[in-house]
């Protein structure tokens, strides 16, 4: 057993801290304030990503047929890390590198493939994904959006929420509902929409997160070819379940909260107020809490880089990595709640727009609480 | 980055392992009721096979004497381990054990002291060592479910111990954290055992969700403690210490409070184990000024002063 990083991956992450201290703008902070669905950052990703690619730091992991070095799967979350301690100037692109194309390449046709993986390796493709509904929130397998087969073709109605990046996206990776496929979901099929396919509405819902990050999106009799679903009718659910098993850990948010948080400790030095024992205690608990979801998470990524996938494991790591986010927000709030007001503290307010969503993005704490309960512990289902 | 046992450490676990399933490690009611039971003859075992040693194994390490002081923890039965295996092999290798510590006011109770053969006694400049002998030690009513004794500092003879005084407060905080996981794991063990068997209301009482969701809190923690540990026991930071022992401190109560509540009236009995988990995780929360002065610790050795 070994805490330390190897020499290989301290290089590698000094790489990719030069890579984004060299190609963030001086600027960058004010624009990430606009959070992470707003056309400022789609704009700003869309010339950032290509240069990453170029870097070879876009999808290192990926296999070499496309465009990736098959890098370890350690170098792909210190990517990972480092992308979200400088805000994640990929923006939603981050999706694709982690899911959407590697579960193109999974289950994609071979045109599927061709169209848009591509475009993805070049740090030039926006996706979102269709999946929460009025009605099917936690309880996804409840959607109701409906595909009609009407010869080569499927018709789509229905209507999606709380989509991410829906304003700025080519691309909708959608779970629809295939009539006359039967009940539950071995009903439910994914399709690849474009965004620009007639009868398809987006429309922006103000939100804490940051301007253009949910939306609702209105689908009425939009026309999409048979060829546009991914994998057969009832085997959505089963690759949604594989792509987001990837996903599992979430975010490495613990990351920037400790860079917060630290920033956070400094400021109340130069304020003279870092000697306040009650202070102090909350800054180390909080700390404490970031701490414990790193060794959790890294404990999920060194097993994938050893070749196996563990269970609920990384529902545990995931549900410690939203109490990190909250405590340091917390912190932040209880004690520099000044910083979070007029000119204010960009980077604060920022975290904590981002650390507000932690918990019931890609789906609710408890939720995971439920999977830890009946996964980890095998407590038994409720009757 | 290497999360995973080596090849001697797996075999040292599985042995360790097959070891504590043994009928001597199970629980018994004490006579008279007492709360506690020592484990007079797992401690033998796993001091023939050299268990205590491995922290000065290379292939080992501390990191498995961390993880055994964890396990043996877990245990019905108290076993002194915590400075058998991470201060003995550090500084005091000839020290006859079991061995108890004074980590604070020598004159108050002190735990595993009625079976204790020596004591270690840790402050913020020294560290000394005595041997006991008989008469040394009068055994102490407690509450707590561990042996407890006061010294006759009178009859001692202390020896100075040429090593870093904070490197071995540092190694005691991992051991004190390292066992008062495993008391909480333990307890946990058994609550789940149980929230999984009886019924209630129709149902066991491990699927309402108002109990799941709180056992799932309380792995999150006991499980984030236990890797923390292990980590501060590799590194031995300042930092890394502090953190791992406050951490678990912290949760300490509230996990406490949560796995007597699930257990009910059971829990409240001597019949059942629960107690000599949940007795331990109390003494152990406070052990070296508690949560508290543990945070106090981490963020001085993180941040420095104001």
């Amino acid at each position: 057993m070994d805490f330390t990083w190897s020499r290989e991956d301290t290089e590698f992450r000094s790489r990719v801290r030069g890579v984004l201290s060299r190609e963030l703008p001086t600027n960058w902070p004010t624009l990430a304030r606009h959070g992470p669905g707003s056309r400022q950052q789609t704009e700003f990703c869309l010339e950032f990503c290509p240069k990453l690619a170029e870097a070879g730091l876009l999808v290192p992991h990926w296999p070499r047929e496309w465009g990736g070095a098959e890098r370890p799967v350690w170098e792909h979350f210190i990517l990972g890390e480092e992308m979200w301690a400088a805000g994640e100037p990929r923006g939603a692109q981050y999706m694709n590198v982690n899911w959407i194309g590697p579960v193109l390449m999974q289950f994609g046709s071979d045109a599927q493939k061709q169209r848009y993986i591509p475009q993805m390796a070049a740090g030039k493709a926006i996706w979102c994904q269709g999946f929460s509904e009025p009605n099917a929130g936690s309880d996804l397998a409840s959607l109701k959006t409906r595909a009609d087969r009407e010869g080569d073709e499927y018709v789509i109605n229905g209507q999606k929420i709380w989509t991410s990046y829906a304003g700025m996206a080519d691309q909708c990776f959608l779970l629809a509902r295939v009539s006359g496929a039967g009940e539950g979901k071995s009903a439910i099929a994914i399709f690849i929409v474009p965004m620009t396919t007639p009868g398809i509405e987006v429309r922006s819902i103000p939100s804490l997160i940051g301007h253009g990050d949910i939306h609702e999106v209105f689908f009425t009799d939009v026309h999409i070819p048979v060829s546009a679903r991914l994998g057969e009718v009832g085997q959505g659910w089963k690759i949604i379940s594989a792509a987001l098993a990837n996903e599992r850990v979430g975010i490495p948010r613990y990351q920037l909260a400790t860079i917060i948080l630290d920033e956070m400790v400094g400021l109340l030095k130069t304020r003279g107020q870092f000697g306040d024992p009650v202070i102090r205690l909350r800054a180390a608990q909080a700390a404490a809490s970031c701490e414990a979801a790193r060794i959790l998470v890294y404990h999920v990524v060194d097993a994938k880089s050893r070749g196996q996938i563990l269970g609920a494991d990384a529902n545990v790591a995931r549900l410690a990595v939203i109490g990190a986010d909250h405590a340091v927000s917390d912190f932040g709030m209880d004690f520099l709640a000044d910083c979070y007001s007029g000119a204010g503290h960009v980077s604060f307010m920022s975290h904590h727009e981002r650390a507000i969503v932690t918990g019931i993005a890609a789906g609710a704490a408890e939720i995971q609480l439920n999977i830890v309960a009946q996964r980890y512990l095998n407590l038994p289902r409720e009757a | 980055m290497r999360l995973a046992f080596n090849e001697d450490q797996t075999t040292f676990s599985t042995f360790l392992e097959q070891m504590l399933a043994s009928d001597v490690c199970g629980f018994r009611p004490a006579p008279e009721w007492e709360r506690l039971e020592y484990g007079d003859a797992i401690d033998v075992q796993l001091a023939e096979n050299g268990f205590f040693d491995a922290a000065a194994e290379e292939t080992l390490g501390p990191v498995m004497a961390a993880e055994m002081i964890f396990k043996i923890a877990q245990l019905p039965v108290a076993v002194e381990c915590a400075a058998s295996a991470l201060l003995r092999p550090n500084f005091a290798s000839k020290l006859p054990r079991p061995i108890a510590v004074i980590e604070a006011e020598p004159h108050h109770p002190i735990r595993f002291l009625p079976m204790a053969r020596s004591v270690i006694w840790l402050s913020q400049s020294k560290v000394r060592t005595a041997i006991l002998k008989d008469g040394d030690v009068q055994k102490a009513d407690t509450l707590f479910a561990y042996p407890m004794g006061v010294l006759n500092m009178a009859a001692l003879t202390w020896d100075d111990v040429d090593t870093d005084a904070a490197k071995a407060l540092d190694l005691w905080r991992i051991g004190v954290a390292a066992e008062l996981a495993g008391a909480l794991k333990g307890g946990l063990n058994s609550v789940l055992e149980h929230v999984k068997e009886r019924h209630q209301f129709g149902r066991p009482l491990g699927s309402f969700q108002a109990v799941q969701h709180r056992l799932a809190q309380g792995v999150i923690e006991i499980d984030s403690a236990r890797w923390l540990i292990l980590k501060a026991a590799q590194s031995q930071d300042p930092a890394d210490a502090a953190l791992a022992l406050a951490h678990t401190q912290n949760m300490a109560t509230r996990i406490g409070y949560d796995l007597h509540q699930f257990m009910g009236a059971m829990g409240l009995t001597l019949e059942h184990p629960l107690h000599r988990w949940t007795y331990r995780a109390r003494l152990l929360r406070s052990a070296l000024g508690g949560a508290s002065s543990a945070f106090g610790h981490y963020a001085d050795a993180r941040w420095g002063p104001a």
